[in-house]
């Protein structure tokens, strides 16, 4: 086959499985509204992404963000992660959401395990593997306090009156709870949550399992690309979202 | 700025190149879970590629005022972590030799003693490198967690590992590549002028181990301290690539060997056996000034003088090299 050819034919194999997706959730009403579907499945049942309990689930579709770079110097990102799909289930005590996001790249990696022994009784220590790799990721953020004071926070990770919660997975370290009071407060709690990854046809399906949230509550998403450096505020990300 | 500032002198003309500063630090500080790779004090040949690869030439520091962060240095640069089969050959009975694996294709000081050219002869000398604790680091003002501070009392710069997310922007700000990232942690690491031995007024363990005695170590601010001495009074010991604008805390006594030719009563300036352009790359034009300055302290003491300043270089016992001040630089209240 010419290249030519070859090129037309993956062109329209591109635009067809693009088609494809954009098919695929069921459309919700538009603006920055998200709804919450009440579901009979269990939590459990949720985390796992190819749970037929997600079909009944709409899917929004949410735009993404590029941050500006950090330094002067650093080339721009190209935006390669425009859009992003949630869904929301809402069972019993908690608020399941699931992130996807197309991404040519799975940047992942089995990292390293620490045996639970000292290291001056072992043999051999555990060695870094590697130094110059980022990892895919996603977030979910909302305000740490309730109530209409809680509505607008800083999309920056809120503000010292204003604290977030965010719900961080990690392609390679997993899910990660963490909280802030502003840009540059993010710290881990040194608490996870369940959560569940899946990377199929170039497209990641990340759910997230979080508590009880009321309807009014906003949240915003972020989805970090490895392949492209990402980490910190390098990254894609949402406007905030209310939950219906 | 700090209130006091430790800093460290070291000098090139007595560096043998044995890397006991290196065991010494590797032993005390990175003997852990995925530190492997990492030598906070390294001893590179000059010239050479350096460790990590070419970190002399890839950014980092300021200019005009602005970060000039560069690239990542890769695993391969810096050299994968080898281990010898010893199970197999001491307790599972193979007869071959021990052997490292992965097999070694690049690591500290690879190009050992390779060195350059000069005409036909050749020539090299070695760098021992620690961080060089800056009065205006890099890798600080690239965090964008604030995990890296620098101690108000001592002018210590280390890296707060609650703080730190391993997201290496100080790694890719650092122009001396002096911070490491341990993916085991998640966390970046580097020298920490063996602080908690400075405090109990022990000095730091590189400078402790070493045979040659070359290193220096005191507070800048202290005019009794060697490295006052050195750095500001007889000005002959000049920081590395002053114009990355970090200025470095750690200073060289620039290699000074004889000329290479007819070398009675003459200038090394004349005939350098190492070329003057690459140690005014290493080190800046004052070099030449150094030289100078070194050269007419030699001259007296060969001629029967007496020079203070080469009875400090020769630096016989412990209080002539070493001079810490915990009592002076810890924190009140």
């Amino acid at each position: 086959m010419s290249t030519f050819r070859f090129f037309i034919l993956a062109l329209a194999l591109g635009v067809l499985s693009a088609a494809t997706l954009a098919q695929t959730p069921p459309a919700s009403p538009p603006g920055q509204t998200l709804h919450a579907a009440p579901s009979g499945a269990t939590g459990d049942n949720l985390l796992n992404g190819g749970s037929a309990a997600w079909v009944q689930i709409p899917a929004k579709r949410i735009s993404l963000n590029r941050t500006p770079p950090l330094f002067d110097t650093d080339e721009p990102a190209a935006p390669e992660i425009s859009t992003a799909d949630v869904r929301i289930a809402r069972t019993t005590g908690k608020l399941v959401v699931q992130l996807a996001w197309r991404d040519v790249t799975q940047d992942t990696a089995t990292l390293p395990q620490v045996p639970n022994t000292p290291p001056e009784t072992r043999f051999r220590k555990v060695q870094t593997d590697a130094d110059d790799r980022f990892f895919d990721a996603a977030a979910v953020m909302f305000p740490a306090k309730s109530g209409p004071d809680a509505m607008a926070p800083s999309l920056q990770m809120g503000d010292a009156e204003h604290p977030v919660e965010i719900y961080y997975w990690n392609a390679a370290r997993g899910p990660m709870l963490m909280e802030a009071q502003g840009r540059g407060t993010t710290r881990r709690t040194g608490q996870t949550f369940p959560a569940a990854a899946a990377y199929q046809n170039g497209q990641w399906t990340v759910t997230f399992e979080l508590p009880e949230l009321s309807a009014g509550t906003p949240m915003a998403f972020a989805v970090w690309n490895g392949s492209q450096k990402d980490r910190d505020g390098r990254k894609y990300f949402s406007v905030w979202q209310v939950l219906e | 700025m700090s209130k006091h500032q430790y800093a460290m002198v070291m000098d090139l003309n007595k560096c043998l190149g044995c890397q006991t500063c290196t065991i010494a630090c590797k032993k005390l500080w990175t003997d852990r879970d995925g530190t492997g790779y990492m030598y906070w004090n390294n001893v590179e040949t000059r010239p050479g590629l350096g460790y990590p690869r070419q970190w002399d030439r890839i950014g980092g520091g300021w200019k005009n005022g602005m970060l000039q962060p560069g690239p990542l240095p890769t695993m391969e640069d810096y050299g994968y972590p080898w281990e010898y089969n010893y199970e197999q050959r001491l307790y599972e009975g193979s007869r071959k030799p021990v052997m490292p694996s992965p097999a070694p294709t690049s690591g500290v000081n690879w190009d050992e003693d390779v060195g350059s050219m000069n005409g036909d002869e050749n020539y090299y000398f070695y760098l021992p490198r620690i961080c060089n604790h800056c009065t205006y680091p890099a890798c600080l003002e690239a965090c964008p967690r604030k995990a890296i501070y620098k101690r108000e009392e001592d002018g210590i710069v280390v890296i707060d590992q609650d703080r730190c997310q391993g997201y290496r922007y100080c790694i890719k700000a650092c122009p001396y590549k002096k911070i490491y990232f341990n993916e085991v942690t998640g966390k970046s690491e580097k020298c920490i002028f063996c602080y908690p031995r400075l405090e109990k007024g022990m000095v730091n363990a590189c400078a402790a181990q070493c045979p040659g005695r070359l290193r220096f170590v005191g507070l800048l601010d202290d005019p009794e301290s060697p490295v006052h001495k050195l750095v500001l009074k007889y000005r002959i010991a000049l920081p590395l690539f002053p114009e990355k604008g970090t200025q470095p805390n750690v200073f060289y006594v620039p290699p000074f060997n004889p000329p290479k030719r007819e070398n009675y009563g003459k200038s090394i300036l004349e005939d350098p056996r190492l070329p003057l352009d690459y140690l005014i790359y290493l080190f800046g034009p004052n070099v030449k000034d150094v030289i100078v300055r070194l050269e007419a302290e030699l001259s007296r003491a060969q001629n029967g003088g007496r020079s203070e300043l080469l009875q400090l270089l020769i630096g016989r016992d412990a209080q002539t090299r070493y001079h810490v001040r915990p009592q002076l630089v810890q924190i009140q209240g």
